[in-house]
């Protein structure tokens, strides 16, 4: 078996800017040996190792769907060493991933229940391969109603603002997108995330939430839904560490027995109810 | 099994003609402390030596190795080479509590999903000789509270027993059996076997520090909050001393080296008692205090491993007792934890 710790040399084919505060910006690594693609088999949920030789490597989700086919793109904020020194690549640079790594949302369970999903901010992107692999005509009529709820600051902080317009298109899906505040273009909804699920009110019957955001739009978030009769078997999110090696041999993203990056980084409530209080 | 009896004078010799025809690794005075070190021609093994002070983990697990090499290209630095590799060697006289915690590595780096390939292929090509305690050498020792015998041959492929003026070698396993040749032709009599059980019973005996260890798990399972965890790490000073010498700490960091066009990606032991360890790029810590670091220590080894191998990942060497420069010690911990 191939030694976990190599990363798998990937070529920056396309960076695109997300957001207007320009510290977001979404890269699409196309393999650069054949058959590499096929070893980076991944489902949504998953994240890679982003690894800059001579810099390090950043733990980061899987923002595409393995449904589009030939790359693999992850969206990265500009935060520390290694993702400092992504911001400053060009296109046509050589790089390294490693993974696909970690569990993943549970397309299994999914299946046949009807889809909530709620996203905050930038933690929009592996919610957004879980809704472009949902939607994909392969796949679309396994999965029920699909329901998503998108917040952010402001409308320039929205991720993905090409696919956003071409899902309201869609009838399939019931897009809300909202921000705190709009400026003189928005057209949209104003509101806090929480009161944007209020007003929703997605049915509990036969359904799932799938969340990612920052901790106090999830703290505000989750009594919505137990309001609408939600169980925590039903409420599923990711969570977050410092992380190194990725397959649970470094030792820090722990929490109790279970290794985030091993044994998550998806949890539903359920199951993060029985671990410790320690993220 | 293979039992063979050797003239206890001639057990350097036989390190030293091993040293001949690969790297062997035994224990070697170094001012007043014991290590285990590559063994040198014009240097003299020292076998008549308590414990060594630093575990001999780092046989396995260096303290820094090597991950792999890279080099820069018009396009950005591109790898070179892989470094998980390792040459036949042989790690000659470590005392059973520090062969004991080699099994426990082994769960961690050697699962069936993820294989850590650096410690896998050195663990692969390196034989263990244990040399028994036959009097147990300090009284910070407590391995028969954690699953483990002063004599033992627990994660060893030969056994070494001092029986007086013979050490009685045991070939416990087919890569032991390998090195036969180098412990000449005397086989071991009953006698000698009548002998080794004296001294295994007597050095059982002679283990006095005691501790619950198991008896925690269950308390540990139903106490992550509880007032006790604030009673530990007053006096802490995080130097990671407990860490270093410990035989089963295994966590690392890791980190890239430039230097001109090329560069390597190396890991390093790291400590769960840094604040650094699990500091995230935001600024938040999921351990904001040495408390919850104190926490994470004693339910890594205690309940954590429990749960995950079903075996406490404590050989009771009793290093981190001796060692710590403020004399926080676990064994009182696990005391008092027994008592909550």
């Amino acid at each position: 078996m191939q030694n976990p710790y190599i990363p798998i040399p990937v070529k920056v084919d396309k960076i695109i800017t997300e957001v207007d505060t320009k510290d977001i910006k979404t890269f699409r690594f196309t393999f650069v040996n054949k058959g590499d693609e096929e070893k980076y088999k991944y489902i949504p949920g998953q994240f890679g190792e982003l690894s800059i030789y001579g810099k390090g490597e950043s733990p980061i989700g899987i923002a595409s769907s393995p449904t589009q086919k030939g790359y693999v793109e992850f969206t990265v904020q500009k935060a520390g060493v290694l993702t400092t020194a992504l911001h400053e690549m060009e296109e046509g640079a050589l790089m390294g991933i490693r993974g696909p790594l970690g569990n993943s949302w549970p397309l299994e369970y999914l299946e046949g229940k009807n889809i909530v999903i709620v996203g905050g901010g930038f933690a929009f992107t592996t919610l957004r391969s879980l809704i472009n692999y949902m939607i994909h005509e392969d796949n679309r009529k396994r999965f029920g109603k699909i329901t998503i709820i998108y917040g952010a600051r402001t409308p320039g902080l929205l991720l993905y603002k090409d696919e956003l317009a071409q899902w309201a298109k869609r009838s399939d899906l019931n897009l809300n997108v909202t921000v705190d505040k709009g400026d003189a273009n928005w057209k949209g909804k104003e509101g806090f995330v929480p009161n944007v699920c209020k007003e929703v009110a997605p049915s509990a019957e036969n359904s799932v939430v799938v969340i990612c955001g920052p901790p106090v739009m999830i703290r505000f978030t989750l009594p919505v839904f137990f309001d609408l009769g939600f169980s925590k078997e039903n409420i599923i999110t990711s969570l977050e560490m410092r992380m190194k090696c990725g397959i649970g041999k470094c030792g820090r993203c722990n929490v109790g027995s279970k290794y985030v990056c091993k044994d998550g980084p998806v949890f539903s409530l359920a199951e993060l109810d029985k671990l410790t209080k320690e993220y | 099994m293979e039992k063979r009896l050797i003239k206890k004078e001639t057990l350097a010799g036989i390190a030293k003609k091993m040293a001949g025809d690969f790297l062997v690794w035994a224990p070697v005075k170094k001012e007043d402390n014991v290590l285990f070190e590559p063994l040198k021609k014009d240097v003299e093994p020292f076998f008549a030596y308590l414990n060594s002070k630093n575990a001999p983990k780092n046989v396995f697990f260096p303290h820094t190795e090597t991950m792999m090499k890279y080099t820069r290209t018009e396009k950005g630095m591109a790898f070179s080479q892989d470094e998980s590799k390792a040459d036949e060697a042989v790690l000659f006289g470590v005392r059973p509590c520090d062969a004991h915690s080699f099994l426990l590595l082994d769960m961690l780096f050697n699962q069936e999903k993820y294989k850590d390939d650096y410690y896998v292929a050195k663990r692969q090509k390196t034989t263990v000789i244990s040399l028994a305690c036959a009097q147990p050498p300090y009284a910070t020792c407590f391995c028969t509270s954690v699953d483990g015998e002063p004599v033992s041959a627990d994660g060893a492929d030969i056994l070494l027993t001092d029986l007086g003026s013979n050490y009685l070698a045991e070939f416990i396993t087919p890569k032991g059996e390998k090195l036969i040749k180098y412990f000449g032709e005397t086989k071991a009599d009953a006698a000698a076997e009548t002998k080794k059980n004296e001294i295994i019973a007597k050095a059982r005996e002679a283990i006095k520090s005691k501790i619950p260890a198991h008896e925690v798990k269950p308390i540990l399972d139903n106490n992550f909050e509880h007032p006790f965890w604030a009673t530990i790490h007053g006096k802490c000073l995080a130097c990671g001393t407990c860490t270093y010498l410990c035989p089963t700490c295994h966590c690392f960091d890791i980190s890239d080296e430039v230097k001109g066009s090329d560069g390597v990606r190396i890991r390093s032991w790291d400590s769960c008692m840094f604040p650094l360890f699990t500091k995230e790029t935001s600024g938040h810590n999921p351990r904001p205090s040495q408390k919850e670091r104190w926490r994470q220590r004693t339910m890594h080894k205690f309940k954590y491993y429990v749960d995950n191998f079903k075996a406490i990942s404590c050989v009771g060497c009793g290093r981190c007792v001796m060692y710590c420069p403020v004399n926080i010690d676990i064994r009182k911990i696990i005391q008092d934890i027994s008592k909550l």
